[in-house]
Formats: structure tokens, sequence, C-alpha cells
């Protein structure tokens, strides 16, 4: 039976201001690995890291050995560039590692991730400069670019192909607690794993429960991390938390949940239905606000290669609301945050050894 | 800062007027934060200090017969033999920015653009409102959620609003008011002789002007911190009017000229190559005779100087330029990276030459200008 | 160049003339693995697997390293007929460009001969349904048929590949299937020459490719390897975003390319045995193309990986150009790598890994792979 357990609300909000401060785009995930490490450490029993990047967090369950175990993936990839090539004029160029809107760059800060590390921002024509209609047309990644101020020499000696950059945003306090700053996506739903393994360390589930922060989620066309972290942990039931399309002007109230109103549990092919029940009965005895997100094909989250990998295994995908995904200023509410760690901790400590998904007929 | 004024060398440039400056809100009609950073700069400094009927802040040094002086005194803008000239010399305080229009139900923000700013900055942007300075973000809707067909259509201004995390228009009322400005909110920073901030045009002008005061001036001085230039070059006609000096020189922060992959003379002016000199704008068709001293000026020093590209842009010289029977004008710029966006640079180096050059300027003027 | 260098110049070219010469169109690469068979003759134990991957296993002490190089290369396949006329309507199995094919020499797996046209429209580029597999070989002209000359109608579903004349010119190579038969004799050159391999070597020549990294998928599931390093060539400006690289300045090593991001490890390796083998290294960032090594990184429990790119110019036509220095270097430098040079090679990665049988398309890694 799932107990209700107490989250303290005030840190919740300093964590999400940590863990999004950290960069690390698709591929250079170990500029943030080792301090999640760090951070799972402090609530893990142990925490470990494979040849790939995936950092894992271990508690160990009270049931008889050999022990199902459950993984909760949230991945530690936050979108973002890599320099492609210096101009003349120590201008950077660069390509995405992960999808941007072009349109949400222009006059944007960065940080160029160089040793050490150089502010820049993407450059921008003044409109007395500018052609009549040109303000009217979207300006693509490729004829951005990057401004350090340096003279080229500087750039070319301290700037390798290849270096990671990032948005440089702080988090910005809103009204109501509410939080906006780059890479919510989805460092929140790491957040949500620091949480749940705090909650869980306290009150034993019967399960093994691992949570990864796995790597590139936003590159590609494969979950690689979430791939080869469920190949190599083969779980009985993966969990996928990732930022859902919180409530804006314009978007359909179909594609959005609100923010406040706790996590969304989506239901669709890439959810197990016994999986989706149990969450949801979790959220209505813990007195836990959700929404229902239907996704009848693909969910977009690691939890599609969770699926599919090994044997297949049962999934979910716990959503945190999140508007302006994507850009530089994704806006998330701690208290979100911290209905998600209850629900996932009060739902995985509530699983009987034997629980499994598979039948035997005959 | 060095009391240098006795021995004839310019003053320094006081980098710490302008990261206070840049910080500060004051979009045009909304300019007395940055009126009361100024004001507080040169007080000590100056003879007299007034704030006239649209907000521009007017300071003068060592002009005799303070007070207003009646339109048409002289033509071709030489001084009285004998006397030496009175030089206004003016930077705008107002920077583009935006007014808050409407508080929708939900607790969204929408806005008007003060000044000519690319709707494509906008986006995705965080800003400051109002005194208070309450943070909000344009949000846009992720790309996810987005069509194709609509994703390649610049977002307009109107389409826009602010989100300051407000649940309701009574909740967000309690921190904004329709009518308040909103900055972009962008913190000033150093690297190297790179300055990075909001705002250098023209709060560049600005601290380039409260640094040059910091000395007495040697020819007779009105500064003019003038309001409402980005949107129509408003408070300089007026205070011309008032100060009916003899000559004048606009500082501003100009538009350097740097793309990726231009060479030198596509790229002119650039950051870091000097106090930028302008010929010809829209507005103005600087006084030859002044252009022609201020080049000298800065060859006989060695200070770099370059030329604004002709015809972009105008500035308050052109309302100065026209007031009365007519005022000799000529503009000095800090030449800067994205101005009228988010985060502009400049060169510090830039900055310390203007005011170097400025001041060996009026000390020429003192000379060939009274004597013609 | 010193004697040793000039012997293993010669040594490259005689191995490049036969594997660019070599049917094999994706999914008919029989003719690449016997040439690349009688080449490494006595390297190791070989296999072939369901796919068609040619799999030698080199044995030796340290970790498991998988090189990769893709046998096939772009042809067509048959897929309407004019039976009258001896004119076919193709579909090009890879990436080429329509444009690229007009005039292109074929061959079919029988040795017939071919040729490419344009049945032109309005337009200024050819589009695919435009263009044509001319045999000059009728139906009265099969009726006549003899086994001598190989004249037979084409049928719907036959595969051709490009008929290649590969010639040296200057410094260049120029051939229509350099990609990636010159990455194939590099890894065929360094596996030859290396000496004191530091690793346990699987060297898998992988079938379809250009189908979408098909063979590597498989191919890799069935080795389980700790690391893996993927040969293969890239082409200078396309699309126009890729980042800025030369001929003749050494090869690159990857940073971005479709469905593939350096691993931050195996990018220093790769770039330690560049040093040790005074091998300068150029940086590879393409968009929207891609090779084996998406496939490679993501087998089981994820694959550490460096894909090493011998650059490439297109000339517009079938051919392409390769510096025949950038691939005497890229086999240096994987000869380099194999030798440890890249650092650590006695290092196994962090996991503790099961032991699977090296058989592709074999079952599950035991239990308990867990870190």
């Amino acid at each position: 039976m799932p107990t209700a357990i107490d989250v303290r609300h005030g840190s919740t909000a300093d964590w999400l201001r940590h863990i999004t401060s950290l960069p690390g785009v698709p591929g250079h995930e170990h500029a943030a690995a080792p301090e999640i490490a760090r951070v799972f450490g402090q609530f893990a029993d142990r925490v470990t890291r494979d040849p790939i990047g995936n950092v894992y967090g271990w508690i160990d369950g009270t049931g008889e050995t050999p022990r199902p175990r459950a993984l909760l993936a949230a991945h530690m990839d936050r979108i973002g560039f890599l320099v492609k090539r210096i101009e003349k004029g120590g201008f950077l160029r660069v390509t995405s590692v992960g999808g941007f809107d072009p349109r949400t760059l222009p006059g944007k800060e960065v940080m160029v991730h160089s040793k050490p590390p150089m502010p820049a921002l993407f450059g921008t024509k003044p409109p007395h400069l500018q052609a009549r209609g040109e303000s009217e047309k979207v300006v693509p990644l490729h004829e951005l670019y990057l401004d350090t101020g340096r003279p080229e020499a500087e750039v070319r000696r301290r700037v390798p192909i290849g270096t990671m950059v990032t948005l440089r945003q702080p988090p910005v306090d809103l009204l109501n607690g509410r939080i906006a700053s780059p890479g919510m996506d989805d460092r929140a739903g790491v957040v949500v794993v620091i949480r749940t393994l705090e909650l869980l360390r306290d009150r034993r589930p019967e399960w093994d429960v691992v949570g990864v922060a796995t790597i590139e989620e936003e590159f590609g066309t494969v979950f690689l991390g979430a791939r080869t972290a469920t190949e190599r942990v083969d779980p009985r039931l993966g969990i996928a938390i990732d930022v859902s399309h919180g409530d804006m002007l314009g978007a359909r109230e179909a594609d959005t949940i609100p923010l406040g109103g706790g996590p969304g549990l989506t239901v669709g092919s890439n959810v197990h239905p016994r999986v989706f029940e149990g969450l949801r009965a979790t959220a209505r005895s813990l007195k836990i606000p959700y929404h229902v997100e239907a996704y009848p094909a693909s969910s977009g989250t690691d939890a599609m290669d969770i699926q599919i990998a090994r044997e297949g295994i049962p999934t979910a995908v716990l959503g945190i609301p999140c508007r302006y995904m994507h850009s530089g200023v994704e806006t998330v509410e701690p208290r979100d945050v911290d209905a998600c760690a209850r629900l996932l901790a009060g739902y995985v400590a509530g699983l009987a050894s034997d629980w499994s998904v598979t039948e035997v007929l005959k | 800062m060095s009391a240098n004024g006795a021995r004839g060398a310019a003053p320094a440039f006081r980098e710490d007027f302008l990261e206070s400056l840049s910080n500060a809100a004051g979009v045009s009609g909304d300019e007395h934060r940055v009126r009361e950073i100024v004001a507080a700069a040169v007080r000590d400094r100056v003879d007299t200090l007034e704030v006239d009927a649209m907000g521009s802040l007017v300071a003068r040094i060592g002009v005799e017969g303070a007070g207003v002086r009646n339109g048409n005194a002289r033509t071709n803008g030489s001084a009285r033999k004998g006397r030496l000239p009175h030089v206004m010399l003016c930077a705008h305080m107002d920077e583009v920015g935006f007014m808050i229009t409407a508080i929708e139900k939900e607790g969204r923000l929408r806005f008007r653009r003060a000044g000519g700013i690319d709707p494509r900055v906008l986006v995705g942007q965080v800003f400051r409102v109002g005194g208070a300075g309450v943070r909000g973000v344009t949000g846009i809707l992720p790309p996810h959620l987005v069509s194709h067909t609509e994703e390649d259509k610049v977002i307009a201004a109107d389409d826009l609003y602010i989100d300051i995390g407000a649940s309701s228009r009574e909740d967000a009322m309690r921190h904004v008011a329709i009518g308040d400005t909103a900055v972009f909110d962008t913190t000033y920073e150093a690297w190297g002789s790179v300055r990075k901030g909001k705002a250098f045009d023209d709060r560049a002008g600005c601290a380039v002007l409260a640094s040059l005061v910091q000395e007495r001036p040697p020819v007779p001085v009105t500064a003019v911190w003038s309001v409402q230039e980005e949107v129509g070059l408003r408070g300089a006609t007026a205070a011309a009017r008032r100060v009916a000096p003899d000559l004048a020189i606009v500082l501003e922060g100009t538009a350097s000229g740097e793309t990726p992959g231009a060479g030198p003379e596509e790229s002119a002016p650039r950051m870091g190559g000097g106090p930028t000199l302008t010929v010809h704008d829209r507005s103005l068709m600087a006084d030859a005779r002044l252009v022609d001293l201020l080049r000298r000026t800065a060859a006989e020093r060695r200070i770099p100087t370059q030329w604004k590209r002709p015809g972009i842009g105008g500035t308050d010289a052109g309302r100065i330029a026209l007031s009365g029977a007519g005022v000799p004008s000529a503009v000095v710029s800090v030449p800067c990276r994205y101005i009228h966006a988010p985060a502009a640079y400049l060169d510090v180096r830039d900055a310390r030459r203007t005011v170097e050059l400025v001041w060996h300027a009026l000390r020429a003027i003192g000379k060939e200008w009274s004597e013609s | 160049m010193s004697p040793a260098s000039l012997k293993s110049a010669a040594a490259l070219d005689s191995l490049l003339q036969p594997l660019l010469a070599a049917y094999g169109p994706p999914g008919r690469e029989s003719a690449v693995r016997s040439v690349l068979r009688r080449l490494l003759r006595g390297a190791g134990t070989w296999e072939e697997d369901a796919i068609g991957n040619l799999h030698l296993h080199r044995a030796g002490e340290g970790p498991r390293l998988l090189l990769a190089a893709h046998m096939d290369a772009p042809g067509i396949i048959v897929t309407r007929l004019d039976g009258e006329t001896g004119q076919a309507r193709l579909s090009i199995l890879g990436g080429r460009r329509p444009a690229e094919l007009v005039g292109a020499p074929l061959r079919f797996e029988d040795g017939r001969a071919a040729i490419v046209s344009w049945d032109r429209k309005e337009g200024a580029d050819p589009e695919m349904d435009q263009l044509l597999v001319e045999t000059g070989v009728g139906r009265a002209a099969g009726r006549r048929a003899t086994r001598a000359n190989g004249s037979r109608p084409l049928d719907v579903g036959d595969v051709a590949a490009i008929d290649d004349r590969p010639a040296r010119l200057g410094d260049y190579w120029c051939s229509a299937n350099l990609d990636d038969r010159a990455g194939c004799a590099a890894l065929v050159h360094a596996l030859t020459r290396a000496r004191r391999v530091r690793y346990d070597v699987h060297a898998v020549f992988t079938a379809q490719s250009d189908l979408g990294a098909r063979g590597a998928t498989t191919g890799t599931f069935g080795i389980d390897p700790e690391m893996a390093v993927v040969v293969d060539v890239a082409h200078l400006g396309e699309p126009k975003e890729t980042s800025g690289f030369s001929l003749g300045k050494g090869p690159c090593v990857t940073l971005k390319e479709q469905g593939f991001l350096a691993h931050p490890e195996m990018l220093e390796r790769v770039r330690k045995a560049a040093r040790a083998a005074r091998v300068p290294l150029q940086y590879l960032i393409r968009e929207g193309e891609g090779s084996d090594a998406r496939a490679v990184r993501a087998a089981r429990s994820g694959v550490p990986t460096a894909v090493i790119a011998i650059p490439a110019r297109r000339t517009g036509g079938v051919g392409s150009l390769v510096h025949a220095t950038d691939l005497e270097q890229t086999a240096a430098l994987i000869a380099a790598i194999l030798e440890g040079a890249g650092g650590a090679a006695g290092e196994r990665s962090k996991s503790k890994r099961t032991k699977t049988k090296a058989r592709a398309g074999a079952g599950r890694t035991k239990r308990g792979g867990r870190t």
C-alpha cells in the first residue's frame, strides 16, 4: 500500500537551479556526469558509470535475491551546439546537437566551453543595416554565427573544432515559484530521479531501484543511453521521466498539461496498461494531482527504446509540465517536480517482488 | 581617477559609469533611473544641473549667463570675436525597449516596442518589467507543436507575450501595470578589452560624456543627456533650442560592420578600430569643418579613427543641426556590435579614445573657432 | 618518400585495384568477399554471417576491438522493363544522385554490360525515374543469345554495379567505388602491417551499409565488442554545411554525423595514435550523412566508437577522388591504433564483460552484465 512521503519544497528549486546549470550536450554528457554522479551518491547505495556514459544510482531492495529491478530514466543531455568552423574575423559557425528552433537564437548569449570557457552571443544585424523585408525572414542556423568579441588569433588558439556550446541564461525566478532556465529538458527529470532516490532510501522497496541519468536522448533516432542502459540493467520495469508540454497560448489543450497540475501520465502504445493503472491508483491514493496525456504512437521519450530493448520491458512515461520547451526559457514549477518524485517513490515502493506482466497461458 | 585637467590631459574614461548605466532600465519616455545615475555622477563637477520639461538632464560648465537664451543669435556658427565658442555635447539616455499594453485574463502581458527592434530577437528572451524589474519570458511554441509551414515564419511582436509566471490577471496586477516599461534582462560583463551589456546605444555615449565633465573642459560646455532619441530624436530637438550652442558634438554608440568572412574594409567601422566619425547619415550632413578638426586632432594625438558608413541611421545631431538658425554639428561614436539587440559588445579602448579625442578636439575648437 | 613507404604505397595500390574493381552493390557483396579473403589469407579465422558480413578474427590479448569498413558500393536495381528495346527503368541502391549516374557504365553480376542513359525532359537535373538502363539486348537479340557473349535480356530485380575503371591521376585515385573500398583497403593494409597487436581484433567487412547500416547492426551484436573503430569515406562539401576539410591533409576523425557523436575517450585514442604515427588529423562534422558507426555504437550495451573518414571529392559524375597520401596515412593510423599507440590498449573498459560467442545472429548475453 503506497504511503504518503513528505518532501521539502524549498530545496527542489535549488536542485533545479543547480542541475540545470551543468553543461552537457549530446556526446558531451561527461561535462555533467561527475556532478550528477556525486549527487546521486548522496542518496544511492552505490553509483556506477558505464563506458558509454550513463550514470546509475542503485538502491538495494529488501526482497530476497534475485530481486527484480526497476529502471527510472531521465536524460542528462541537453540541447546545444558544437563549433564547426572558425571564420575570418574570429566568428564561429556551429552545428546543433538536439533540435533547436533557430527563431529562438538571434541575440542570445551562449557559453563556449573551451578551456577556460568563453562567453559569446549570436550576432544580429541592427535594423539600420537591414534591407527591406529582411526582418521577416527566419535566419537558419547555418547562417547564424557566434561572436566572442575576441581577436581571431585568440579564438583559433583556444577553441578547437567540436567544442561544446550551450545557452547561457541563469535561472529566472518568476511568480508562483516558477523557474525558467535552459536545460529543464530534462534536468528537471534528473531532479525527479534524485528526489525519488532520496525518498526510497528512507522507505526501502522490495525491488532494487536504479535511477539512470541517460545520454543522447536529444540526438539521433535511437535513444542511445536508454537502449544501452536497459541492456545492461535488465530491468523488469522501466519508467522514463521527461518534460511534457505545459499550457501555452496557441497550443491546443490536447497537446499540453497545466503547470502546477502535477505529473502527466502517458497512455498509449509505449506505456504498459498495468503500469499506467498502477501509477494512476498511486496518485489517487496519495492525493497527487495528475493529468493524462494521450500518445497512441511515439511518446518521444527514452521509454521508446527501453520498451523494445532486450526481450521487451513494460514501460511508462511520467511528464513534468514545462512551457517553452527547447528555448532558453523552459519554465517549470518545483511543486510539479516534487509531485512526480512522490508518485514514483510511492508506486515503486508498493511493487511486490513477484510483479510481472508476462503471462504463461499453457 | 586622476586629476589631470590641470596638465591639459583628458580625463579618464569611467568604466563604472558604463556598467551602472548599461544595467539601468530607461526606455524612451521612462529615463529617470538613468538620469539619477548620471546626475549623481556629475553633480559635483558642474556649475548648474537641471532637468528640462521633457526630462533631459542639462549641465553647464563655464557657460556664462546661464539660463534660457533666445533663439537665433548668430550666423555661421562662429563665436563672437574674443569669446570662446559654446559647445553642446549630447548623448541620449533612452534605450530601445518595450511597454506593457495589456494584461490578459490568464496573466499574460502584451507589449509594444519603443524604438527599432528586430522582432526576431524577441523570442525566448528574458525581460525586466517595471520599476521593480519583475522578470518575465517571451515564450514560443516548441518545435514539436509547430507545423512545417509555421516554423519558417517570423513571429510578429504583436503575437508574442511576456510570461511572468502569474496565474491570473489579478495575480499579475499585484506586480506589474499597463504602461510599465520593460527592458532586456542583460547584465554587464567584461573580458579582455571587450565589454558586454545592453543599451550601449547610447549608454556608451552617456558614460563618455559623464567622464568628460569630470574635469573642467577647455571651452564652455553644456552637456545634455537627452531623452526620447530612439522614438524620433525628440529630447534633443527641444534641448537644442534651449541651449542654443555655437557648435555641437553628439556622442553615440553606433553599429559596427563586422560579419563573418568579411574583410577589413567591409567590416568598417569595427570594434577596436577607434572612435567613429560621421560624415553623412540619414539625419545629417556633418559640418565639414568640424569633421576636419576632429580628424586632424585624432591624427595629431595618434588616435585611430574610422568613418561611419555613410547614409545609415540618424542621431540627435540631425535635430540639433537644424535648431534655431542652425548649429554646426558632428557625431563621434563608439563602435558597438549588436546594438538594438539584447546584448552588445564594445571595446573599452574605443571608449577611452573617444574621451581623449573629444577632449582634445574641444581645445582645438577653443583655438580655431574663436579666431574665425 | 623512404623506401619503406614506397613499398608500403605500392602495396596499398595493389590492394586497392582489385577492391575497387570488384562487383559489390548492396546485398550482392560476394565478389568483394572473395577478394578480401584472398588479400587477407592466413591473417586469422574467417566467418560469414547471415546478412553477408565477412568477419575476420585475429585473436589476441587485450580488449575486444571491432574494426569495420563496408564492402558495398552503390549500384542500381532494375524496376521496369521494356523488353523490345532492351531498356529498363531503375532504382538507385545506395546514396548517389541521379545526375552522377548519367552515362555511367554498368556491370551485372554475370558480367553483362550496360550503360545509364537519361530520358531528358524539361528541367536541368535528371530525376531518378528519367534514368534508363541500356543493354542493347531486346527480345529479338535475346533469342539469338549465346552464353559466350552473355547477351541475355534484363529481368526486373537484376542488380548492377558501376563498372569502375579505377585510374591513378597524379596524387589522386579516381574511381566510383572509393566509398568504402578505400576504407577496406586501408583496413587490410593495417592488418597486414601491424606488429604486436594489442587487441583481440574482430575486423568486419560489412554488407548493406548503404541501405542503412544493416550489416553493422547484426555484425556488432554478434561480436559484442568493447570498443570499435569504423573506417569510411567522407565527401567534401556535401551537404554544404559540412565542416571544411581538404584532400591531402590527412584522414578525418568524425565529431558528428548522422546518428553518431564522437565518444570522448575513443576520440582521444585516435588523436594519440595519430600523434604517435605522425599522421595529421582533420575533423569532420557532417549533417544528413552517416556511416556504420550509428549502428555499431548502439549495439547491445553500447560500444564506444570512433570513425576515421578518408577525405574525398566528387567529380559530379560517377567518379570520386581520394588523395593517395590520405589513404596511406589512414592505414598507418589504424596500424598505430592496433599497436596500442592510442594509449592504454591493455586497459579494459570499466564494465565487467561477459564472454559471448563471436557468431553473428547468436543469442543473448548471459544475465548479469552489470557494472
